[in-house]
């Protein structure tokens, strides 16, 4: 090993040993994914919440429910959540209303159900993949760090067989391995940043949609109500 | 069903936005680690040792001074015991030889002869008094004895100067080498040199033997060595003394190899 060697990176990497080369692999394909994600629930999170936004402005502004409704189940493909949870207790409480003779709290309490069921599926949606954002920011640094141990295992070991003992010897070992390090990190900050903020965002959607689905409940009670 | 169908229309957007999005942090950052990390290239220079020195000691320290004293003794007989006693003996019988026939003619034959330069103002009263051929005689001998006599005394103050010499260089050469066995089992060679560069040191030091600077004179040429040669040299302080106190030197220069 040249003493005034650069330590570039890739002489670093294609010098470490197997191990710490597979780790480093799985550790950038974790990061790749775990960046995918990221950049997937960001947009997937913006747009949920402009989805939101509009759909509270509309059914706010005291537009017709029936027009809102048509609307909701005529582009199904670019509907929000928030809309889509309407719509599922609409359709509920309209077939419900049109049996007769029924008591009048069934429908709001079959279309407060429908909600609920459409909510639950909503927020799956939201937070699908956010759980592996948690394992990769709670995880990769210790891959990394076992990428790191082994290969500074290597670096000692290997100044055993040298009467002369340098840190010149350790040093580019101990560096490779260290990368390994690095790239856990690399993976995990930006995970555990975007799962926290992700997670609190996903919250406030939650809380916006469980208070609309009251607000809602409330309208066809008295709806429901004004139909008797 | 139509709602659990919403399940399966639910798709997350901007999918390929994202996938673009992610090749480009990776690819920033293996950018940013290519020509980021070398701030670190010259980082391993700096630190090199000072922790792994101490256990080939014994065995460098026994190799060295052996080779290093053969040589330097055996060829310093040779040269100077040969042309001291031969011109010395000459010299001394040539001085001493012209007198006698000098005396020898004076005395005899009381020729005028043209003496050696050294004995003109003797040659003067001896032709003058030539009854007291005695004293002269007596005169002459006493002079060429302590001429001898001072002759004798200039070659062995020579002699002893020569002898002081030699042994003080024989002395010099084997404390030198004492200093660099013990330095040179502090040095911690750099693992890539090329061929055997000599580096030339000026070390300041102490009568105690702490060194008080090493300043590089010559450079190895390889700054590696010659760091861990200067590192070497402020570690093994205090330095070995002489035998003799006075062959302490205040300044040493001393020269290193690394395959010495």
């Amino acid at each position: 090993m040249n003493v005034t060697q650069d330590l570039s990176i890739l002489s670093l990497i294609t010098n470490a040993s197997v191990p710490v080369q597979l780790v480093m692999v799985l550790l950038l394909l974790v990061s790749f994914m775990s960046w995918l994600f990221i950049f997937r629930k960001l947009f997937a999170i913006r747009q949920a919440g402009t989805q939101t936004e509009k759909f509270e402005r509309d059914f706010w502004s005291g537009g017709d429910m029936n027009g809102l409704y048509q609307s909701a189940v005529n582009d199904r493909h670019r509907a929000g959540s928030l809309e889509r949870i309407f719509e599922a207790g609409f359709r509920e409480f309209a077939k419900l209303r049109t049996q007769r003779g029924a008591d009048p709290s069934i429908p709001v309490e079959g279309a407060r159900r429908a909600m609920r069921a459409t909510y639950q599926r909503e927020m799956d949606n939201l937070e699908r993949h956010l759980a592996f954002l948690a394992s990769v920011g709670s995880v990769s640094p210790y891959i990394g760090l076992f990428g790191t141990v082994w290969g500074i295992m290597n670096a000692f070991r290997g100044l055993a067989n040298v009467n002369q003992a340098t840190l010149a010897h350790v040093a580019p070992g101990i560096a490779e391995a260290l990368i390994a390090t690095a790239i856990g990190l690399f993976a995990a900050i930006p995970a555990v940043i975007a799962y926290n903020r992700y997670a609190h965002d996903i919250d406030r959607l939650a809380i916006r949609f469980e208070s609309f689905i009251e607000e809602f409940s409330n309208i066809l009670q008295r709806q429901a109500g004004v139909g008797k | 069903m139509s709602v659990a169908a919403n399940a399966f229309l639910y798709q997350e957007p901007g999918k390929v936005p994202s996938v673009v999005l992610a090749v480009l942090v990776h690819v920033l950052l293996a950018v940013f680690l290519f020509f980021g990390v070398h701030w670190q290239s010259r980082q391993p220079e700096a630190v090199m040792v000072e922790l792994w020195a101490s256990p080939p000691a014994p065995v460098t320290e026994k190799v060295e001074p052996a080779p290093e004293i053969k040589p330097e003794v055996k060829p310093e007989p040779k040269p100077e015991p040969r042309p001291e006693p031969k011109p010395e003996p000459k010299a001394v019988e040539k001085a001493v030889e012209p007198p006698k026939p000098v005396i020898a003619i004076e005395k005899k034959k009381e020729l005028k002869k043209e003496p050696p330069k050294k004995e003109l103002p003797k040659k003067e009263p001896s032709k003058l008094n030539l009854d007291r051929s005695k004293d002269i005689r007596a005169q002459l001998e006493r002079e060429t004895a302590t001429l001898n006599q001072q002759l004798e005394k200039d070659r062995i103050l020579d002699q002893m100067k020569r002898d002081a010499a030699m042994s003080a260089a024989r002395a010099d050469a084997a404390y030198i080498s004492r200093l660099k066995g013990k330095i040179k089992s502090n040095i911690v060679l750099p693992p890539d040199i090329a061929g055997n560069p000599e580096a030339i040191f000026d070390v300041v030091q102490l009568p105690t033997g702490e060194v008080m600077s090493a300043k590089l004179r010559k450079s190895s040429g390889h700054k590696a060595y010659d760091d861990a040669v200067e590192r070497a040299i402020l570690k093994s302080s205090p330095l070995p003394r002489p035998d003799r106190p006075e062959q302490f030197q205040r300044g040493l220069e001393i020269k290193f190899r690394p395959q010495d």
